[in-house]
């Protein structure tokens, strides 16, 4: 930890051993009633990528919301670092988010009227306003994901690829435990997607973090360690 | 003789404005014949009129005052034909002090009024000023009476004559320098019998005392190369009264000098311009206004059986009155003690020259 | 990753941690849009700068009339004046002077006075008294014997102002020929008044010569006095005074002039508040906008782990700045359009209150931080409502969404509105408070929010047959679906155009139904052939009345006399008009609203204006008190229409008046020609006839007058409407321009489904005019109902006069088609840049 520790709170959950996400018995039903899934069990380990597949309308982006504490479960535990997110209230889950857990979306999501740079640090500079060192380390996430040239160029510089390795450089600068992807790569040709994937992969086991991705793409589960079917009845590991 | 400070402004402001409204003034001529009570009253034709008391108090605790009140008459030049009541054919105005040696300096107060409406009149049939709440007047029994107002004193005091009227010059035709007409009708009533309350701050205490009351009417004053004067009137112990004056010139030498003395079996002595001279003993400096008054002098008269001298010295030394924030004129008005015998000194034209 | 740099430790304190974050979101909108900021800030920036400038300007006026009250009466402490110019009688002063409580009292004549082109107040006064009471009005030299020591109590002396004797163009030294009363004199410029405020004419001179040379001899104007105990001089003085003389203080005298013109104030000040509400709904309007465009970039920065008060502040943030660069610019800009106003038209801006006096801009800091507050106020509302309204949106829904997720069946809430119309209208039943109609104007305010709170409901009343027609163009059915399923955003839109479409169409008909009123009422009141008037040249005395009789071809001339009389000290006076009077005969001035009425036995029948009936509360048949008199009885015989006098009028028979006043002298004759006589002829024949300084006009001339009046006194108002309205506009072009360009998406959408770049422009052109149209409706119809407000309940309650409604059907018409003209064209022009190819290739891009 750093000299500062004294100002900064306790992390939420120090211990990795007991794995990065565990979720047990989650159900969740759409307003209309439907029901998208019950006894949902999963649990990542740190270094470890799980795609979770399935059909359309079946509730993988639900599922990822409810992990990112964005929408709630019926019933079940999502616990994060050891601890339970459904006891937190709103602003206790928007400072896990903001602390614990990084965001790669199917449409990138790169704010049109920042740099790239900017774009990358902007999980840092919800949390602090040391602008050089955030800037430092956001050029630097660029430069690990391959675009450290382009810190001060604008979104629409950038090819799709090039986009969601920006996003991905987001993702990670704040070296979250929890990295959740919604189609990553949704927008993306093939031969691009697997650029970027690969790219995802590294980094987040090079950093110990866990992720999640939700897909419908055997190409993009393929870089997994492993993968996962959503149905009505919970999680089941994919036939390959 | 006596000045009339204050009324100096308002004559000097009406003096000719334009041809057309020339008033024509009454000489003051020799051979007049006094008549009271009438000439206690107003001599409404003539340009200027005093009636003038100066005395001295013994307050309860035996401590000694001075005060003066004055009230004055102006006729100025104004066009007569105008029928307005508040056409200004007579001016009125008033001043009181008083002279207290622990106060250090001269209270003083003062009225003015143009004449009408009840409110400021001098009545021609005997002495009866009224000038808003300010009065002089005579009572039947011949005691003049005077009630003045200011906010620092106010006084409401009983003059019981002891002698008769002691006219000034040739039988009142009292000269004022080289011309003829340089002169006024002047009496005075010395040795005045003072009783009443005298109230500071807001506390009335009776006193009892002994003044002297000056009446002087005139059209026409001072010589033109006048600067000013100095004069005095002392109530002498053995009952005699003696009024002397000089005019000084703007070269700083005596144009005129005159006065009297009454004898207490009634003689009368006229002193001629070079029987009287008036000496500058000690001056004293005022800090308000910068100027030196000789507040000591040495008096000397010539008398029949011999020069008699009158050393003057004041009761204290700044009795000075500076009017001008009032638009005044500044001058010295104190009670003085001399050789058997108290009155009061007047000296004039030592800021600025006077103009009349 | 150990190369990297460390990760910032993160800190608990949300918002003010993410300072950087809000930073760059709002840099970024402003980089991004500077155009709408800027504009946003103009429109804050009008508001305040109008504002500010009415009440610097009123305040300047104000300021300018008191300095005048207390040259004039040089800081007397109490005055005993008269209640009209025939004054009072000179006896009442030794009992004034005597009065316990007053230390000193100075009689004085107030005159109007001319002199070689110059007017000023000629006080005459007694030197003397006034020295002690009013010294500031004393202009003498007191010592030194170079100084030029001429009579004060001449009386040729004159002394006079600085003003006054510039005005004159003399020197000191100089005769001068002074008219007042009649009478023209010689006097003699003696000296400066040095006491007399800068700017202030006065002249004085001695008080028996002014009796004197200008007739006015055992009549007193007014009694100055310094008082030794202010209570019980009020208290001895009260049952002295006689009918024709008031106790009045400088503060009395300065709520008169405040009273005066209040009403004409307050009314600017509002239009001027209403300039700067239009302001704070544009800022909504674009604000709104703004946040519905960003709001996916909101949604992903919630998602990040901005807090939800981040959004609000933010937008807040923005709407600070915004209110910070209008407010400043606009305290400028007010400022100098003060000056120039006051430069151009006068403290009163024309209105006519405060004719004469030279007026400086006095700038109050108080009042300048009020302004810029609410300024401030405004935009901060208008950023934070919408954005309230962004955060709540749920971000993972939102960042799945592209713009506007509206729901065509879901129904409009209209209770709100209807609800803000209801309390409207009872607040404007309410009677005025204090003589200030309070709840007439908080009646406006709300009518004005339940109106643009239903614009969403009558958007969808009005396109629903519309939207469920069965439109065969593609453009028009586009351009219909489009609003009617979004009338949020169309109302978003419209709020700012709909609140001052409907301010401007109430004041349009306010002042038509105004101006209409008094040029029927000036063609009743006018009804003789040829006027003749001696107001200021002395008036017309018996002699010239029989010299005019007697010109031919006159078939009766009617005699009138004018006076101003005051009834309350704190109160202007109120107009006494003498002339003869049939009370059969209706026209001429006794146009009656109420009456005519029975009077008691042993009282002399007046007839009293409206705005006299209301001020004093009067009513026909009752018994009133008038100055006027010893010991004369008034009761009222009628009341009659009258828009000339805002402070009353109080009319009795000519016979009456000379009977209790004896007063001779008369300032106006009517005149109507025998049959066949040549106007010209006579009227040339009656100006002979007339004292010198006597006008002559004719009724054409007099309307016309009138009306040139009435149309400069309103020419402020018309300037504020206008700014209202170019606001109101820059609302539409910005929010049409702003919603097109946050469609471009969707355009490019619709070009790949093949439609044609015309056809997208036609649609935004159709969609613009719609909600033109849509605004225009609300407005009018809003506009319909304020203008009852102003008309029945505001004007009665300010001006004390009352009006039928005329609607100024082509002012209406053209609002409407400017408006829906403006929302076409900015719509199309936006159409052109949203439809060009690289935006057609955003259809790609992501925001």
């Amino acid at each position: 930890m750093h000299s500062d520790t004294a100002l900064a709170p306790p992390p939420i959950v120090p211990a990795r051993t007991a794995g990065i996400l565990a979720v047990s018995g989650l159900a969740k039903s759409v307003p209309a009633g439907r029901q998208l899934f019950s006894g949902l069990d999963l649990a990542v380990a740190p270094g470890e990528v799980v795609a979770i597949v399935g059909e359309s309308g079946v509730g993988k982006s639900t599922l990822l919301n409810i992990l990112a504490g964005l929408d709630e479960a019926d019933r079940g535990e999502v616990r994060i670092e050891g601890a339970a997110i459904g006891p937190l209230d709103e602003a206790g889950r928007t400072r896990l988010r903001r602390e614990r857990i990084g965001f790669v979306f199917q449409a990138f999501h790169i704010l049109p009227y920042l740099t790239l740079a900017q774009n990358v640090a902007l999980p840092l500079a919800l949390v602090s306003a040391d602008q050089p060192r955030i800037e430092a380390r956001a050029l630097a996430m660029l430069e690990a994901v391959g675009l450290g040239d382009r810190g001060a160029s604008y979104a629409r510089d950038l090819s799709g690829g090039e986009l969601q390795r920006v996003a991905i450089a987001r993702a990670l600068v704040h070296e979250p435990a929890l990295i959740l992807a919604d189609e990553p790569t949704g927008n993306l040709d093939p031969e691009t997607a697997g650029r970027v994937l690969d790219l995802f992969a590294r980094e987040v086991r090079s950093g110990d973090a866990a992720a999640v991705i939700v897909t419908h793409s055997r190409a993009t589960a393929a870089i997994a360690d492993r993968v996962l079917v959503l149905t009505a009845g919970g999680l089941r590991p994919a036939d390959a | 003789m006596r000045f009339l400070i204050s009324l100096l402004l308002l004559i000097a402001l009406a003096l000719p404005a334009g041809a057309q409204e020339r008033v024509a003034y009454p000489a003051v001529e020799p051979g007049r014949v006094f008549a009271f009570p009438a000439d206690h009253g107003a001599h409404s034709d003539f340009r200027t009129e005093w009636w003038y008391v100066t005395g001295w108090l013994k307050a309860p605790d035996g401590r000694d005052l001075g005060f003066q009140v004055t009230f004055f008459r102006s006729r100025p030049e104004t066009d007569e034909a105008n029928p307005s009541r508040f056409a200004p054919g007579q001016i009125l105005f008033a001043h009181a002090g008083l002279s207290d040696p622990e106060t250090g300096r001269l209270l003083h107060g003062e009225r003015a009024a143009r004449a009408g409406f009840g409110l400021a009149e001098a009545s021609t049939m005997d002495a009866d000023v009224v000038l808003q709440d300010w009065t002089f007047k005579r009572r039947p029994d011949g005691t003049f009476e005077t009630r003045v107002e200011t906010p620092d004193f106010a006084f409401d005091f009983a003059f019981a004559p002891t002698q008769g009227e002691f006219l000034q010059g040739e039988n009142g035709y009292s000269r004022k320098g080289p011309k003829p007409e340089e002169a006024s009708h002047y009496y005075s009533l010395p040795h005045l019998q003072v009783s009443g309350t005298l109230t500071r701050g807001g506390e009335a205490q009776p006193v009892t005392g002994e003044a002297w009351l000056d009446r002087e009417w005139s059209s026409s004053y001072l010589a033109p190369d006048a600067a000013g004067w100095d004069w005095t009137g002392l109530n002498l112990d053995d009952g005699g009264a003696l009024m002397a004056f000089r005019i000084r010139g703007k070269n700083g030498g005596t144009l005129w000098a005159g006065g009297s003395l009454r004898r207490p079996d009634g003689e009368i002595v006229r002193f001629a311009h070079e029987d009287v001279s008036l000496e500058p003993v000690r001056t004293w400096r005022s800090p308000d206004t910068n100027a030196e008054y000789p507040v000591e002098q040495l008096l000397t008269v010539r008398l029949p059986e011999g020069e008699r001298r009158f050393p003057i010295v004041p009761l204290f030394d700044a009795q000075e009155l500076d009017g001008r924030s009032g638009g005044l004129p500044v001058y010295w008005e104190g009670a003085v003690r001399t050789e058997g015998g108290r009155g009061y000194l007047e000296l004039t034209g030592y800021v600025d020259p006077l103009e009349m | 990753m150990s190369a990297l740099p460390a990760v910032p430790p993160p800190s608990r304190a949300g918002l003010v941690s993410a300072r950087l974050a809000l930073r760059w979101l709002i840099a970024g909108e402003w980089r991004a849009h500077p155009a709408r900021f800027l504009l946003t800030a103009v429109a804050i920036a009008v508001g305040v700068a109008l504002g500010f400038a009415v009440h610097l300007v009123n305040g300047s006026a104000l300021a300018s009339f008191e300095g005048a009250v207390r040259s004039v009466n040089g800081a007397a402490d109490l005055q005993v004046r008269a209640a009209s110019s025939l004054g009072f009688d000179e006896a009442l002063y030794p009992d004034v002077a005597r009065a316990a409580g007053v230390s000193d009292a100075s009689p004085v004549v107030v005159l109007d006075a001319r002199a070689d082109g110059a007017e000023f107040t000629l006080l005459g006064l007694d030197v003397i008294r006034a020295a002690r009471v009013s010294p500031s009005l004393v202009g003498l030299n007191s010592s030194g014997p170079d100084r030029s020591r001429d009579s004060i109590f001449s009386a040729e002396t004159l002394f006079l102002s600085r003003a006054a004797l510039a005005a004159t163009g003399r020197a000191v030294g100089d005769t001068l020929e002074v008219s007042a009363n009649g009478r023209t004199v010689p006097l003699r410029i003696a000296g400066i008044l040095d006491g007399v405020g800068e700017g202030q004419a006065i002249g004085t001179m001695d008080i028996a010569a002014a009796q004197w040379r200008f007739d006015r001899l055992g009549r007193l104007d007014r009694i100055d006095l310094a008082l030794a105990d202010r209570r019980a001089a009020e208290n001895a003085l009260t049952p002295l005074l006689p009918p024709g003389a008031t106790l009045s203080s400088e503060d009395s005298e300065a709520t008169r002039g405040a009273n005066l013109s209040r009403a004409y104030r307050i009314n600017l000040t509002m239009l001027a508040l209403v300039a700067l509400l239009t302001g704070g709904f544009l800022v909504f309007s674009a604000q709104s906008l703004s946040v519905a465009r960003r709001l996916r970039a909101f949604a992903l920065v919630r998602t990040l782990g901005l807090p939800r008060r981040g959004i609000v502040a933010a937008v807040a943030l923005e709407g600070l700045l915004i209110g910070v660069v209008g407010g400043v610019v606009g305290l400028l800009a007010g400022w100098s359009l003060a000056t120039l106003a006051l430069r151009w038209f006068g403290g009163d801006l024309g209105a006519g209150y405060f004719s004469g006096a030279a007026t400086k801009v006095v700038v109050s800091p108080l009042a300048a931080l009020g302004f810029f507050g609410l300024g401030l106020l405004s935009a901060l509302l208008g950023s934070v409502l919408p954005a309230r309204a962004a955060s709540r949106a749920a971000p993972a829904a939102a960042l799945k969404t592209s713009g506007d997720m509206a729901d065509p069946r879901k129904p409009v809430p209209w209770k709100p509105a209807a609800a803000l119309l209801a309390l409207g209208t009872l607040a404007s039943f309410l009677p005025a408070l204090n003589g200030v109609p309070v709840f007439g104007y908080a009646g406006m305010a709300l009518l004005l929010a339940g109106g643009v709170a239903g614009v969403p409901w009558l958007a969808r009343r009005l396109l629903g047959p519309l939207a469920s027609a069965r439109i065969r163009r593609p453009a028009a059915l586009l351009a219909v679906r489009h609003v009617h399923g979004a009338p949020g955003e169309a109302a978003t839109a419209l709020c700012g155009i709909v609140a001052s479409t409907a301010l401007m169409i109430a004041m349009a008909t306010m002042v038509t139904s105004f101006r209409v009123a008094v040029d029927d009422w000036l063609a009743q009141v006018l009804v003789a052939d040829v006027y003749v008037r001696a107001e200021g040249a002395g008036g017309i005395d018996p002699e010239a009345q029989a010299s005019l009789a007697a010109v031919p071809g006159i078939a009766r001339v009617e005699f009138s006399r004018q006076l101003p009389l005051s009834l309350a000290p704190d109160r202007p006076p109120v107009t006494l008009l003498a002339r003869p009077i049939d009370p059969a005969r209706e026209g001429g001035l006794l146009v009656l609203v109420e009456g005519p009425a029975e009077v008691p036995a042993g009282t002399t029948p007046v007839w009293i204006s409206e705005p006299a009936a209301r001020l004093y509360d009067w009513s026909p048949g009752t018994e009133i008190a008038l100055p006027l008199g010893e010991n004369a009885r008034f009761a009222v015989a009628g009341v009659w229409r009258d828009y000339a006098r805002q402070s009353g009028a109080v009319m009795l028979d000519e016979a009456d008046y000379a009977r209790i006043t004896g007063d001779a002298t008369r300032d106006e004759a009517a005149v109507t020609l025998a049959p066949g006589a040549d106007a010209g002829a006579v009227s040339a024949a009656l100006l002979a006839a007339a004292p010198p300084g006597s006008t002559v006009a004719r009724p054409a001339e007099l309307r016309a007058f009138a009306l040139d009046l009435f149309d400069r006194s309103f020419s402020v108002t018309y300037v504020l409407e206008a700014v209202a309205i170019l606001v109101g506009l820059a609302g539409v072009a910005a929010t049409m321009s702003a919603q097109t360009v946050a469609r471009v998406r969707e355009f490019g959408m619709l070009r790949h489904l093949g439609l044609e770049k015309r056809t997208i422009t036609a649609m935004l052109g159709l969609e613009g005019a719609i909600l033109g149209g849509v605004g225009g409706v609300a407005g009018v119809a809003l506009g319909a109902v304020l203008a009852q407000v102003l008309i029945h309940v505001i004007n009665p309650q300010s001006f004390n006069w009352t009006m039928d409604t005329r609607w100024p059907i082509g002012t209406i018409l053209a609002v409407v088609a400017a408006l829906v003209m403006a929302a076409a064209l900015t719509a199309m022009v936006a159409a052109r840049r949203a439809t060009a190819p690289q935006a057609v290739a955003a259809v790609r891009e992501d925001w």
